[in-house]
């Protein structure tokens, strides 16, 4: 019972932040204050607009794509990571992915913003301060993750279920299609909740690759905050933000948790 | 024999890093017979069947099918049923979709693919599963499905790899007797891996017996245990006692402590000469009367349908018996022993 005791004392902070949080959000704006008026549910309705509901959506839109882009990119990766007959080849992949890991999102993300920023390379379109440019970190930052959850997956797959389906008459691609991709489905659904997740409260990469021409949830979230001072119509905000985020993970959990279900 | 080869093996080596899995290995397999690869752990047996399936490349020799030579030819074109140790049954299709699997692959039409499955799983008598799921069937089921599996694209041979081990005592000796049935009436040419004798014995038509990457012995079951070639499938093969002898003349031999008894065997002995005899448990006859060599009970361990009983000559040697009823035998007590002359086999 006494190692309970930190976790506890975290959630009651949590708890407490949570509270005044939705506290600040119905609590009148004073414009040039940090002090606030009395009750109101004017900062909710400022932010039931157009104007704000479309970042919601953004960023929906923005993580949906890049989990689908992630996995789509990360699966022949990983496939290889856990399959490859060549030892080399495997670590060498192994050391490509972890790589990312040791420098950091915002060392990253600069080094993107050379990239897409038409400073070596021309680009046909316009990529940096654009949603594309976002959409390309945002997979660029995912895909380690994603290529290790989908690799533990790729290597429990028991290759005697490969071995039974060529033995049936399947060439190497039909086993690929009706038996390894089906059983490794677990971890396609795992890899896809967590850059969900997690893309879906980014903040550094459309920061600084949306530059403030491409924002999402959280970039709101600051800019109201920060920028504006409006800790009521930020509060009101993240609560909103928030309400959608349990509501999309609650249905996205139930669609995965059914894909991966059925293969195990 | 004059039938058909229908597998063959020739000189076929397989090492796995300094491993020699396979050191040579020549075997043809005849159209329609039930052939068991049998050995310890580790003796090649189940590479073999991995060579043959195609799941692993011989480093040297070849692989025939029906003459046709398919030693690089990749397994989903060998045409091969195989049932895995695991059955390895495909967890996310239902017992149906794992039977129709290899149809499929093929090509054939769906209303044909819905009355060969349901025919295969009566073959198998396995009615009223097809819409369950493998995890929902018991081992002995599963087994059934993945034979059913095996057998629905009517592969030119069946390969099974220990097919009975995961099964409790019990059903294994069911299933034996099931397998052996649908073997004979299908007639399909068939090779079982197994490192248990009593399935090989019990099941096979000819057995092949292995050992350190090579055939020891290929033979009639009847002929593997009466007949051992060498020591090792002596050894493997039912219980026996080995003993050093000397000749005396063509049909005396000496066995340790100047102990003599006439022996027959298929040639003459030459005085003085140095063989090696086995006598299976069984040819040792127990009991009291004239004739009998002394010896000394020297261990009893009781069985159900035999008792085992140890024991120990005069001259010290031991010996193992077997017994069909249950004496009242104890450490210790004299007993008389019997070694009929036609009872010792010579071995290399």
């Amino acid at each position: 019972m006494i190692l309970l005791l930190p976790a506890v004392g975290v959630m009651v902070l949590l708890a407490v932040a949570l509270a005044a949080l939705l506290q600040f959000s119905v609590l009148e704006f004073i414009p040039g204050s940090l002090r606030t008026g009395g009750l109101t549910t004017r900062n909710l309705d400022a932010v039931l607009t157009p104007l704000y509901l479309r970042y919601i959506w953004d960023t929906v839109l923005l993580s949906a794509l890049t989990t689908v882009l992630t996995l789509v990119a990360s699966y022949p990766v990983a496939y290889a990571l856990a399959r490859s007959r060549s030892a080399r080849v495997r670590s060498l992949l192994l050391v490509l992915t972890l790589a990312p890991f040791f420098t950091g999102a915002i060392v990253r993300t600069y080094a993107w913003m050379l990239v897409l920023g038409n400073t070596f390379i021309r680009w046909p379109v316009k990529l940096l301060f654009e949603p594309a440019g976002v959409l390309i970190g945002l997979v660029h930052f995912s895909m380690p993750t994603m290529i290790l959850i989908l690799a533990a997956a790729i290597s429990h797959v028991d290759r005697t279920y490969e071995r039974a389906a060529a033995s049936l008459g399947a060439r190497p691609r039909r086993v690929f299609w009706r038996v390894t991709l089906p059983l490794s489905m677990p971890g396609v659904a795992s890899g896809s909740l967590v850059v969900f997740a997690w893309t879906f409260s980014a903040f550094p990469t459309p920061e600084l690759l949306g530059g403030g021409r491409v924002k999402m949830i959280a970039n709101v979230v600051k800019d109201l905050a920060l920028d504006a001072f409006n800790w009521p119509g930020s509060a009101a905000f993240a609560a909103v933000a928030l309400a959608v985020t349990f509501l999309l993970l609650a249905v996205v959990t139930r669609a995965l948790v059914r894909t991966g279900g059925a293969a195990a | 024999m004059t039938a058909k080869t229908v597998v063959a093996l020739e000189g076929v080596e397989k090492a796995y890093g300094s491993v020699r899995a396979l050191a040579g290995i020549d075997l043809g397999v005849i159209e329609g017979e039930l052939l068991a690869l049998l050995g310890p752990s580790g003796c090649g047996k189940t590479t073999t069947l991995n060579v043959i399936a195609g799941f692993a490349a011989p480093d040297r020799g070849r692989v025939l099918i029906d003459g046709a030579d398919v030693t690089t030819r990749p397994a989903w074109q060998r045409g091969l049923g195989i049932v895995f140790q695991s059955y390895a049954l495909f967890p996310h299709m239902t017992v149906a979709e794992n039977v129709a699997f290899g149809l499929r692959e093929r090509g054939v039409a769906p209303a044909e693919i819905a009355a060969s499955v349901t025919e295969a799983l009566a073959l198998v008598r396995l009615p009223g599963v097809a819409t369950l799921r493998p995890a929902q069937l018991s081992g002995g089921m599963q087994q059934r499905v993945a034979l059913a599996r095996a057998l629905v694209i009517r592969p030119r041979v069946l390969l099974l790899d220990e097919p009975l081990a995961a099964l409790d005592r019990k059903l294994r000796e069911s299933m034996r007797a099931e397998l052996k049935e649908i073997q004979r009436v299908v007639g399909i040419t068939t090779i079982f891996v197994t490192h248990d004798q009593h399935e090989a014995l019990g099941l096979a038509d000819r057995i092949a017996v292995m050992n350190a990457g090579r055939i020891e012995q290929l033979g009639p079951p009847r002929e593997v245990y009466e007949r051992p070639a060498t020591r090792f499938v002596a050894d493997f093969i039912g219980a026996s006692t080995l003993l050093e002898a000397h000749a005396l003349d063509a049909r005396t031999v000496e066995i340790g402590g100047g102990l003599r008894v006439d022996v027959r065997l298929p040639r003459p002995l030459v005085a003085g000469e140095r063989v090696r005899l086995l006598i299976r448990p069984e040819r040792v006859e127990l009991g009291e009367g004239a004739g009998m060599l002394a010896a000394r009970v020297s261990g009893v361990m009781y069985l159900g349908d035999h008792t085992e009983v140890q024991v120990e000559l005069s001259s010290g040697v031991r010996l193992l018996a077997t017994v069909r009823a249950a004496p009242p035998l104890g450490p210790g007590d004299p007993i008389g022993v019997r070694l009929p002359a036609d009872a010792f086999l010579e071995i290399a």
